[in-house]
């Protein structure tokens, strides 16, 4: 009953409090400001009340300030680099309701849980730190040019040119304007916490043949320094550092891989895909960065940067990404090497048939596999810390964009237990039922977590058994 | 009121007077409406929720509902005259605006200031606790000095101010590594805790009501707003003068004794018959008129509680009567006649506690509280009879032999595995546990354990998702929290226990709660 408020983002910002130490300049510590329409005074209060929380919260403690509890916010801060502070601002959901005629709002504060915001902040800046955009770089390409190559954190863009705020501030604008947009706050959860990547399961001789086809796409191409397959949105083979792949596969698979499908679905650059019909085989390749029509020579497309930590620190490399059916492949370039558009047109003949083969002959092992049989009567997250791999049968799809098969706040519950395990490094279990009758199995053991939610209302605890769930990880 | 000199000539030949304060503004009385019966809180504990209503005019409504005659308003309460220490200016002083310049220079000040919270060792404590007046005047710290804690004080009421005007919200609370801040505002009061212990924000904050409670106890409600309301500046200190101690002691409490945790009262072990003998020896002989509560405590346990009929003492107020015992050893030298303010059964007014010990070693103690000011004589008259027959029927003995055998042990259970458990009835607000033992000997290992039983209650209790069943199998024990219409369960096991044993000897436990049930609790309210 009454009107519901849902989480939101409320204000996201990014200050150093050494930009702007006299009165009168407080301005000059805000590097980034969402919603950019607040008031400058309300922007400059904000960051002052923060500031303050910050420099109270070490009076008492050597650990920085995590977040501040209000009955109506919550802030997270973040200090991912020296005097660097992103903070979050999260609303608190609410409901009105009348109580003996007089209307009063039900703020509902442990509906909104600290480690999945947390978490959440932490990739905003780690994706800001890895992902720079073509757009942005055109902008920028004269100041870059003077320097070396800059790098992804806010000092080494600062140390590399020569402190001007100003370019720091323009790269901060330009990616979180658009990043925020598409950070799903409210339907954040545990999955976020995890942030891992889902793998694709494959039968020995298909692997092997994915496997080679990397080994020989190398081989030809040596200036490609890291290569990832992907099936629809799992992994299938990557090269890359896991710290570099989870970022990389959040990046491909909640940013690019969506607008590129969002592109294909309107049919702007239809220009029947690249669909080569020459001498070779008839082949569905197609870059989906990179050169929008392979036979255009006119443009060679999009390329994004990124910075990845592979092999060096802050290593910047050209993200080239070919698609076959739902099969893609990303490389990386370093920027080292140029892009010309007659070595996409060498990919392009090499990559087009035989990922298409390959993409046909896993969509079929793939079918077959989805067969659901009807609603199970348990649903479950696996993750492994070892090498990032997450399983969910909670959420309707691994993007979790359509839903949840349980209650919302059984999902905090899980939450809540991760939570718990996590301030211990050793093994344990939790078993619980709550008010609603469901069973929740949370389990650590040698770095993977596992929790099962059981529907099973007249189960009893002896029954309830976390090892009895052999469920197959593939 | 022609006969109050009476009662100050008794107030002031006891010891206790200078611990409590203004003995003479005991009880209000006003013309107010009395307040419906629901308003009373029940013994049931269940309804923390509710902590935020103030009850006022229970005391009123007894008075007069025994003596009509005296239903004349007395003047409302005059304030210590001695106002030297105040400006006229410093009262008219305008709520400050606390700008975000202001609030940072606050606290680039406090480095330079040679204070308390540069201290290691202050920094280090596990728990502070902080009560400040809105205008951000120190009241009480529990380390440190207050006065060299000022800085700090403004910098927490610039805080909740600056959060309240700016966005008409209120600061909760703040979570920097290990360590949370609590904030509870009670307006005229501001509270905060800083904590790196195991407990949970909730269990802070319910530690501050507490805390806030113990405030009034020594105050009332209606006095401490009346006298922020004629000055903000006020310097509360000196009306709470010597009532720190309660504070600390209240404090400590809440860090050992498993009653604030759980929101329920220990009984101390007595067989039905003697526990029964002892409840009758009071009614006995204190049927007197204006009595509302009658009780007798040994050890911070509970041995009975006479009431009067229609009225209740919450979990709450009866854990402020056991502070107030547990922390004063003066009580031990003399009969005592003491105002006290139970926030919960009444928060704008005193009842009046005659409180003396009936045994040699002073560990039997008898409260007898009433809202009449003039009757100490009687009550006192009350008591040596209540003595007489305790002693003629051997009721201290048994109570004395009880408290010897320090509670009992988990062997008496007879189930192995089992390390310790907390029992609470639900109805009846009340729990037991057994003596805690090996390995939970040391300090250290006791701090840990109650900081399972910590996690344990608040992971179940936790507002928005609470739990039934909570089976929790880690490195050093394993825990169970179980949660039904009747009882709350927590117990520890060794880590080795298997599931099925741990239920099985859960069953048998509480097989054997039931057969003590009579020993263990007491079931039935016995009223005058």
């Amino acid at each position: 009953m009454g009107t519901k408020g849902a989480t939101r983002l409320v204000s996201f910002f990014v200050f150093n409090s050494n930009y702007g130490p006299r009165e009168g300049e407080e301005h000059k510590k805000i590097l980034f400001y969402y919603p950019k329409e607040e008031d400058l005074d309300n922007k400059i209060k904000n960051i002052g009340l923060c500031e303050a929380i910050v420099k109270f919260a070490e009076t008492f403690s050597d650990k920085p300030c995590q977040s501040m509890h209000t009955q109506k916010m919550r802030h997270l801060f973040l200090e991912p680099e020296k005097d660097f502070w992103a903070v979050m601002t999260v609303s608190i959901p609410f409901i009105e309701k009348q109580k003996e005629g007089q209307p009063y709002t039900e703020y509902q504060e442990e509906d909104v849980q600290d480690p999945v915001y947390e978490a959440l902040l932490r990739q905003a800046y780690r994706m800001f730190q890895v992902c720079t955009s073509p757009v942005y770089e055109a902008i920028l390409r004269q100041a870059y040019r003077l320097f070396q190559l800059f790098n992804g954190t806010f000092c080494h863009i600062l140390a590399k040119t020569n402190n001007n705020v100003d370019v720091l501030k323009q790269r901060l604008d330009h990616f979180y304007s658009r990043y925020l947009q598409t950070l799903r706050v409210h339907q954040s959860d545990i999955i976020d916490i995890f942030s891992g990547i889902h793998f694709m399961p494959l039968d020995k001789n298909t692997y092997l043949r994915v496997q080679c086809f990397i080994n020989l796409l190398e081989a030809r191409f040596p200036y490609i320094k890291y290569t990832a397959f992907m099936y629809n949105d799992q992994l299938v083979w990557s090269g890359l550092e896991q710290d570099d792949m989870r970022i990389m596969y959040k990046y491909l698979t909640t940013s690019l891989f969506p607008s590129y499908q969002e592109q294909e679905l309107q049919g702007t650059s239809s220009v029947s895909p690249a669909r080569t019909t020459t001498a070779q085989a008839i082949h569905y390749g197609k870059f989906v960065t990179g050169p929008p029509d392979i036979n255009d020579e006119n443009t060679l497309g999009k390329i994004p940067r990124v910075f990845i930590n592979s092999e060096v620190e802050n290593e910047e490399c050209f993200l080239l990404v070919y698609r076959a059916h739902n099969a893609s492949v990303c490389m990386l370039i370093n920027v080292a090497n140029t892009m010309t558009f007659d070595l996409c047109r060498k990919l392009d003949g090499f990559l087009g048939p035989q990922l298409t083969q390959l993409a046909s002959d896993i969509g079929e092992q793939y079918s077959k596999r989805v067969t659901t049989s009807g609603d199970p009567p348990y649903r479950y997250i696996y993750f492994n810390h070892m090498n990032l791999a997450q399983k969910t049968t909670v959420h309707t799809d691994n993007k979790k964009s359509s839903g949840i098969h349980i209650p919302p706040d059984t999902l905090r519950l899980l939450t809540d237990i991760s939570a718990d395990m996590s301030k211990s490094s050793e093994d344990g279990e939790t078993i619980v039922k709550t008010f609603s009758d469901n069973w929740v199995v949370g389990k650590k053991s040698d770095q993977r977590e596992f929790y099962v939610v059981i529907n099973q209302k007249n189960a009893n605890l002896i029954e309830i058994n976390g090892n009895n769930y052999n469920i197959r990880m593939n | 009121m022609a006969d109050s000199k009476e009662a100050e000539q008794v107030s002031t030949s006891e010891s206790e007077q200078s611990d409590l304060i203004e003995p003479e503004t005991c009880i209000h009385r006003e013309n107010s409406m009395l307040l419906p019966a629901e308003n009373f809180i029940s013994i049931d504990y269940e309804s923390f929720e509710n902590y935020d209503c103030q009850p006022s005019g229970v005391i009123h409504e007894i008075v007069r509902s025994n003596s009509q005659d005296k239903s004349e308003e007395t003047p409302d309460v005059v304030l210590s005259s001695s106002n030297d220490e105040f400006s006229a200016g410093e009262d008219k002083e305008e709520r400050k605006q606390i700008s975000a310049k202001e609030l940072a220079s606050a606290l680039t000040e406090e480095d330079i200031e040679e204070d308390e919270t540069r201290k290691p060792e202050w920094r280090a404590q596990k728990k502070h606790i902080f009560i400040l007046s809105e205008a951000g005047k120190p009241i009480y710290s529990r380390h440190g000095s207050e006065d060299k804690l000022v800085t700090i004080m403004g910098v927490l009421q610039a805080l909740v101010s600056f959060v309240h005007d700016s966005n008409k919200d209120n600061i909760r609370c703040i979570i920097a590594g290990d360590h949370k801040f609590v904030f509870y505002v009670r307006d005229p009061l501001i509270l905060v805790c800083v904590s790196q212990g195991a407990d949970s924000t909730q269990q802070l904050l319910l530690q501050l009501t507490y805390v806030y409670n113990q405030v009034l106890s020594v105050l009332t409600h209606k006095t401490l707003v009346s006298i922020f309301k004629q000055r903000r500046n006020y310097d509360l200190r000196r009306l709470l003068s010597g009532s720190e101690k309660f504070l600390d002691s209240l404090l400590s409490l809440i860090e050992t004794d498993y009653s604030f945790l759980l929101g329920a009262v220990r009984c101390l072990p007595l067989d039905l018959q003697v526990r029964d003998m002892i409840s009758q020896s009071i009614i006995q002989h204190a049927r007197v008129k204006d009595l509302v509560f009658a009780l007798i405590l040994a050890n911070n346990q509970l041995v009975t509680l006479v009431r009067m009929k229609k009225y209740y003492l919450h979990p709450v107020d009866l854990h402020l009567i056991i502070n107030l015992v547990h922390a004063s050893e003066s009580f031990k030298a003399a009969e005592s006649w003491t105002p006290i303010c139970l926030p919960k059964f009444d928060s704008s007014g005193y009842l009046q506690a005659h409180i003396s010990y009936l045994d040699e070693s002073c560990q039997t103690c008898l409260l007898l509280l009433t809202v009449d000011r003039e009757s100490f004589f009687t009550l006192s008259d009350c008591k040596n009879k209540i003595k007489e027959r305790l002693l003629k029927y051997n009721g201290l003995n048994a109570i004395g032999d009880s408290l010897t055998k320090t509670s009992y042990s988990i062997n008496q259970c007879g189930i192995t595995d089992l390390r310790h458990f907390l029992y609470k009835s639900r109805s009846t607000a009340q729990y037991t546990s057994p003596e805690v033992e090996a390995p939970y000997l040391g300090t250290e290992e006791q701090e840990r354990l109650f900081g399972l039983y910590q996690y344990l209650h608040h992971r179940i209790h936790t507002s928005a998702r609470p739990l039934k069943i909570l089976y929790h199998v880690g490195p050093h024990e394993t825990l169970l929290g179980w949660i039904t219409q009747g009882f709350e369960l927590y117990a520890v096991f060794g880590p080795l226990v298997t599931k099925p044993s741990a239920i099985h000897s859960i069953n048998k436990l509480l097989k054997w709660i039931k057969r003590e049930e009579d020993r263990l609790f007491i079931l039935n309210s016995v009223t005058f």
